[in-house]
């Protein structure tokens, strides 16, 4: 079961094709990355699922978008989010006026069992310890990292089965990176989460991720567990940003050798 | 945020409007001077608080609406004329007040979401010229149905205010129903603010995407804040039907809507401290000036004529300079000196 796209076409307003027969299986339990260049429709395989397309006039047109095997292609997102499906914004979309403490309590906003909220806050706390210092501070004024922090938790609170997050590590320091991820790993492994995310930061999200998908130009170019992502040539000269014991590979090289390979359009 | 060394134990402590001992009993004082105030001030300045409290209660359902749900409304004026006249119908059917008074607030809550369900399709602009057509055809509407229904032209007269047997017609006794009733509104307002539908409300005003990816229905919680800030405006115009003992279409304006809304901005979008600042100040600059040039008149100096001419404009500019020096408002300023009194005699920034 789980979450699984076959065959997605979406188009924007009608005439700009965008997905062009994306398929990713997301099994339950299962980390899986979404790696691509900017503009390789990283994000609206994203929208595509969480039924955001609909605010930018866009429309998945072929194939299935199945949740446990129900088709949940052209849903709004508050059906989707109904279902279990809680998708984190890319580009730190804080709810800048609320507190911290708010913001939290608005992940919870559907859910009617206050004692389990409260227990959820600290369970949270627990893997943002951060966070606790922070609780009556406006959203607006925290770091980029405290925000990202504060936008996973306010995720959690309102109990995924899976967890769609674009883009966690936008604009943050490097070992801000590698700490989230890590994070982001042990929220997985300790709550059983499902979770699909979006990355540029490719080298920390693999490490992370049991299965990646690499887009380009709308499709699926290249899919594989973690080890035949680490291992495999084309991926670490495009997204991994080192290849092999040799060093860098001049420019020139590599940009013959990315001609050689066609898929990268 | 408060200054260091006042903290809280418990999350009840925390969302609690009034959180330290000493804004209690601040409080307290001024709710006793409000109580005795009628004793102290004349006739006529117990009628312009009356006044002034009735125009609070149309703000603080803007506050609703724009400054929670960041759904712009430039038609509270033509809402709290809705409640005007249901209340002036209803009282002609001789309904007793306490019940006019919430049947009122309620049709003005049921006509206002017939223009919040397209309202609240569109955004920014669009959306302020939607509000506009409501305040547009108000008048039209009132003028166009048969005068026995709504009076038409003439307008319609409220029959004097009784609350069992007992004549509220002095200035000072409407002073303390339009009190009552200020009070209890302020009351729901500071608590609709820290209850879960403000904080989707504020969450929708922050981010619509980010509040709809979190389940927020985001439709749902535009139209409610409509709804309920003509609650509020139908409250404010039960209110004034009640006073005035006479309603008529000619005063409830988009002039009006725009004070409204410029009373809001000055006092503070952010807070609901920012309406009743907004309310005090605007009331307290348009009534001096009144009085300066009352006084020029009595005087037989020249200018008064021009002074009572050039209000508008003069107010005008005094909500401009209040803008360029504090654009979040009165209430940002207020937050500020409290805090730098708070912790005083240490540096403040």
């Amino acid at each position: 079961m789980g979450l699984s796209l076959t065959n997605v076409d979406v188009v924007y307003a009608g005439v700009i094709q965008v997905l062009r027969s994306v398929s990713i299986e997301v099994p339950d339990g299962s980390m899986v990355v979404l790696l691509g260049s900017n503009g390789a429709g990283k994000t609206t395989t994203l929208k595509a699922i969480s039924g955001l397309l609909k605010a930018e006039l866009g429309e998945v047109t072929a194939g299935q978008v199945l949740l446990d095997g129900k088709d949940i292609r052209n849903a709004d997102a508050a059906t989707v989010f109904r279902q279990g499906v809680v998708q984190v914004l890319e580009g730190r979309k804080v709810l800048e006026h609320l507190t911290v403490e708010q913001n939290l309590m608005v992940g919870a906003h559907l859910r009617a069992d206050r004692g389990a909220v409260k227990a959820d806050l600290d369970r949270v706390f627990g893997y943002f310890p951060r966070l606790p210092d922070l609780l009556h501070r406006t959203a607006g004024y925290l770091s980029g990292g405290e925000m990202q922090m504060l936008l996973v938790s306010r995720a959690l609170m309102a109990r995924p089965r899976i967890l769609v997050l674009d883009e966690p590590s936008m604009g943050l320091a490097p070992i801000l990176v590698e700490q989230l991820f890590e994070t982001i790993g042990r929220i997985r492994r300790e709550e059983g989460l499902t979770i699909l995310m979006v990355e540029q930061n490719a080298r920390a999200a693999v490490r992370q991720c049991d299965y990646g998908y690499i887009m380009e130009a709308g499709r699926i170019v290249l899919h594989g567990t973690r080890e035949q992502l680490e291992n495999n040539q084309d991926v670490k000269e495009f997204y991994l940003g080192f290849s092999g014991s040799e060093g860098r590979e001049r420019f020139r090289n590599i940009k013959h050798y990315r001609r050689r390979k066609r898929w990268l359009g | 945020m408060l200054p260091t060394g006042i903290h809280f134990e418990s999350y009840a402590a925390e969302t609690r409007v009034l959180k330290t001992r000493r804004s209690q009993v601040w409080l307290a004082i001024l709710v006793a001077a409000l109580l005795v105030a009628p004793f102290f001030a004349g006739a006529y300045l117990t009628g312009i608080a009356s006044e002034m409290f009735i125009t609070l209660m149309a703000v603080y359902g803007l506050y609703i609406t724009v400054g929670m749900a960041g759904q712009i409304n430039i038609a509270q004026s033509a809402f709290v004329g809705v409640g005007a006249f249901a209340a002036a119908k209803l009282s002609g059917y001789g309904v007793p007040v306490f019940l006019v008074i919430p049947l009122a607030a309620f049709c003005t809550g049921c006509v206002s979401v017939l223009f919040a369900l397209p309202a609240s399709r569109v955004k920014g602009l669009y959306l302020a010229l939607t509000t506009l057509a409501a305040q547009a055809m108000f008048p039209i509407v009132i003028y166009a149905l048969p005068p026995g229904w709504l009076g038409g032209l003439a307008g319609m007269p409220v029959e004097p205010l009784t609350v069992f047997g007992l004549d509220l017609g002095s200035p000072a006794r409407l002073y303390y129903f339009t009190l009552a009733i200020v009070a209890v509104l302020t009351v729901s307002v500071f608590r609709i603010q820290h209850s879960r539908f403000g904080r989707a409300m504020i969450a929708v005003r922050d981010n619509d995407v980010a509040a709809e990816v979190m389940g927020i229905p985001v439709f749902k919680v535009k139209v409610m804040s409509f709804f309920v800030g003509s609650l509020f405006a139908g409250i404010a115009g039960a209110c004034m039907a009640y006073v005035l003992q006479f309603v008529t279409a000619s005063s409830f304006t988009l002039f009006a809507s725009v004070w409204y809304l410029g009373m809001l901005i000055v006092g503070g979008l952010h807070s609901p401290l920012g309406a009743i600042l907004g309310v005090l100040f605007i009331t307290i600059v348009q009534e001096s000036l009144h009085k300066v040039a009352n006084t020029l008149m009595q005087l037989g100096a020249g200018g008064g004529g021009t002074l009572f001419a050039l209000t508008s404009i003069i107010l005008g500019g005094c909500i401009l300079i209040a803008l360029i020096f504090e654009p979040r408002g009165l209430a940002h300023r207020w937050a500020v000196l409290r805090k730098a009194f708070q912790i005083w005699p240490f540096p403040r920034s």
